[in-house]
């Protein structure tokens, strides 16, 4: 069965665990000594039933009511599973926010419909990261709407307000679905509410498996393989690594990057077995025809023919979560290289849309700027090839951003 | 219980693996005999052409059950391994965290210091547990084998490379992805030779194994991985439900963890 990963976003009690642990129940995916546990545990604190505790295990998550880091839940659905990742919603938990979305292929948001609640700023700063590490279907989840009396007018209120920043951003319109719901009570998640008959579409699992469900063509695209390194073995060393895109044959003529290695390949093997050639998404040991003299691991393999550039100067968008400038390093690939920023072309907060000079630019800010390296990498652009336009940069042993090329 | 696509996990597991071999300068894996960590070297054998090329740690405490024992004996010459046994004492009385909690961290700690391994590959998966799912691909552990849980590093997309505190080691956890079934089903392809006393004898077997003081079978007619297989189909049980030390007191697996449990 496939499984299909979703990442959940939205600001803290927006209600990201309890819709979790309702899921789970209806769907029966949740054993009966959680559900004994979430119970007892409710009782204990002297609460009602908060199927939240389904999921957050941690101690501290289950007396304060929060979730810490991220966390994985699934749910069969239909012919697939569906892998919900749990993220932190609190400010100072982003990084961890961030881990989890890393992994989603469709992202569902969170926004509690309370009065005193709604579209926070945390709510589209988790919609900026989550575009910007190339989730591109969203379905928004209305949540809390037992709390406003299942009001249509609510719904339609927090609905328009968000739609022009997603689509700003870059969500395309037929690629977003709101669904209003009550995690607490169960509403709309898997059977149509009889409190909301002003609702037409999907419950909100059938919109999420919808969007999860559908295959999207991958495109025929140059060689491009990640290499780990090499390993001995009885017919002498082997390069290691993943094919990340395109197909590698025996016999081609290939180059490796950074140090512009070429060679032939001589022997592919996949899962031990030898083949004639390995596609996208395989780990292969490759027997290269000449005898390696360089250092392989953080290198980019591609068809002599149809190399990527070299560059040491990136053009790049960066989500800020620490301080920005002077000596820092960036993880490209298992590379560690250092670099500094050049120029800061401009720095925005996503939150607000507000715009910001380089000196002003805090944490959780965005910025576009000109980033040096100390030396030439085989960068291309993200929207190109995803796993060579996409980095972490450090500051020490601090993690300050993540950005992607443009 | 969700059964996934079998040839996705294998190529992560052995990205992971591969990945921690060639990152760490000197690695090895904890081996307990169970499905989960045999299956762990399967895998390793795949990624390095036939070859485990780490050691691989037993943490004996002695009584373990003498079908481990065997079992251990026949696969290490089979596949060649380079074990290393190290030996933690116990006290007839003592069980649970006493004991996972203390006495196999303590040994597992000597035998690191004595090697100087600076990573180990522990083949835990996320549906064990709740506090497993928390776990990372690699997840650092200080000098003092603490686990910070809630300041862990970032791990962005499945580059597992993020800067990690180098005084203590690394924990690798190359089956995350795996659940329960998923074992059973590489098991039955790949034919990974099990211990048999996941197999039903007089209406019993153990679904998890540990040591003789802790695990205790479940009621159950399968005898054998086809058998298994579809009792994990339609149980709502959980895998754990053998093992004492879980039922302790609420968080147990926290407090184990945090105090260096696998």
């Amino acid at each position: 069965m496939e499984v299909k990963n979703i990442s959940l976003l939205g600001h803290k009690d927006h209600g990201k665990s309890t819709l979790i642990g309702s899921l789970l129940m209806q769907t029966g995916a949740a054993t009966k000594v959680r559900i004994k546990e979430a119970e007892e545990y409710s009782t204990k604190l002297g609460k009602p039933f908060e199927p939240a505790f389904i999921l957050d295990s941690f101690t501290e998550e289950r007396e304060q009511e929060m979730t810490y880091d991220t966390t994985r839940a699934e749910i069969k659905y239909k012919d697939i599973a569906l892998s919900l990742i749990d993220v932190p919603g609190h400010e100072e938990l982003i990084k961890n926010m961030i881990s989890g979305a890393s992994y989603g292929e469709v992202a569902l948001l969170l926004v509690s419909a309370n009065k005193d609640e709604g579209i926070r700023d945390q709510t589209k700063r988790h919609l900026f990261i989550s575009r910007m590490l190339g989730i591109d279907k969203l379905v928004v989840a209305v949540n809390k709407m037992d709390t406003v009396s299942y009001d249509e007018k609510r719904f339609d209120e927090i609905r328009d307000g968000l739609s022009g920043f997603i689509e700003k951003i870059g969500f395309r319109r037929s690629d977003v679905r709101y669904v209003p719901i009550s995690a607490y009570n169960g509403e709309n998640l898997v059977e149509r509410s009889r409190f909301m008959k002003w609702y037409r579409a999907k419950p909100l699992i059938d919109e999420v498996y919808d969007f999860a469900s559908r295959n999207e063509k991958q495109m025929e695209s140059a060689l491009r393989m990640i290499v780990q390194g090499v390993i001995p073995s009885e017919s002498g060393e082997l390069v290691v690594g993943r094919i990340i895109s395109g197909r590698l044959h025996v016999s081609e003529a290939v180059k490796a990057l950074p140090a512009g290695f070429s060679s032939k390949i001589s022997e592919i093997t996949v899962k031990g077995k030898r083949v004639r050639s390995a596609k996208m998404g395989e780990n292969v040991a490759v027997k290269l025809a000449k005898s390696i003299k360089i250092e392989m691991r953080g290198s980019i393999i591609s068809s002599a023919a149809d190399a990527p550039k070299l560059t040491d100067s990136v053009k790049s968008k960066i989500f800020v979560t620490g301080r920005i400038g002077g000596r820092m390093s960036i993880k490209f690939n298992g590379s560690d290289i250092p670099c500094r920023a050049v120029k800061v072309l401009y720095g925005i907060n996503p939150a607000t849309g507000e715009e910001k000079s380089a000196k002003e630019v805090k944490p959780l800010d965005a910025v576009e700027a000109e980033l040096l390296l100390s030396r030439k990498l085989p960068v291309e652009r993200y929207k190109d090839t995803k796993e060579l336009g996409r980095f972490v940069l450090y500051s020490g042993k601090e993690f300050v951003g993540i950005g992607t090329v443009v | 219980m969700i059964k996934q696509e079998l040839p996705e996990l294998e190529e992560k597991s052995i990205y992971v693996i591969r990945e921690a071999k060639l990152k760490f300068k000197k690695i090895a894996a904890l081996w307990s005999m169970g499905k989960d960590s045999t299956t762990m070297l399967a895998l390793t054998r795949k990624a390095f052409l036939g070859k485990v090329p780490f050691p691989v740690i037993h943490i004996d405490n002695s009584i373990d059950f003498p079908e481990t024992y065997q079992f251990r004996q026949e696969l290490a010459d089979k596949w060649n391994l380079d074990l290393i046994v190290a030996k933690s004492e116990i006290k007839p009385d003592m069980v649970g965290s006493a004991c996972c909690g203390k006495n196999k961290p303590e040994a597992l700690k000597k035998v690191m210091a004595e090697y100087g391994f600076d990573a180990l590959i522990v083949s835990i998966r996320r549906d064990e547990h709740g506090v497993r799912a928390k776990e990372r691909y690699m997840s650092p552990r200080d000098k003092n084998w603490k686990w910070d849980y809630k300041n862990q590093v970032a791990e962005l997309w499945d580059d597992y490379t993020s800067k990690l505190d180098t005084k203590g080691h690394v924990r690798v956890h190359p089956l995350l992805d795996w659940n329960e079934i998923d074992i059973w089903r590489y098991v039955r392809q790949e034919r990974v030779p099990v211990n048999p006393l996941y197999f039903s004898r007089n209406g019993y077997r153990y679904r998890s194994l540990g040591c003789t003081h802790c695990t205790v079978p479940l009621k159950s007619n399968a005898k054998s991985v086809d058998d298994i297989i579809k009792e994990l189909e339609v149980t709502k049980d959980e895998e754990r439900g053998g093992r004492s030390m879980d039922k302790e007191r609420e968080y147990a697996m926290l407090r184990l963890r945090a105090l260096g449990y696998m």
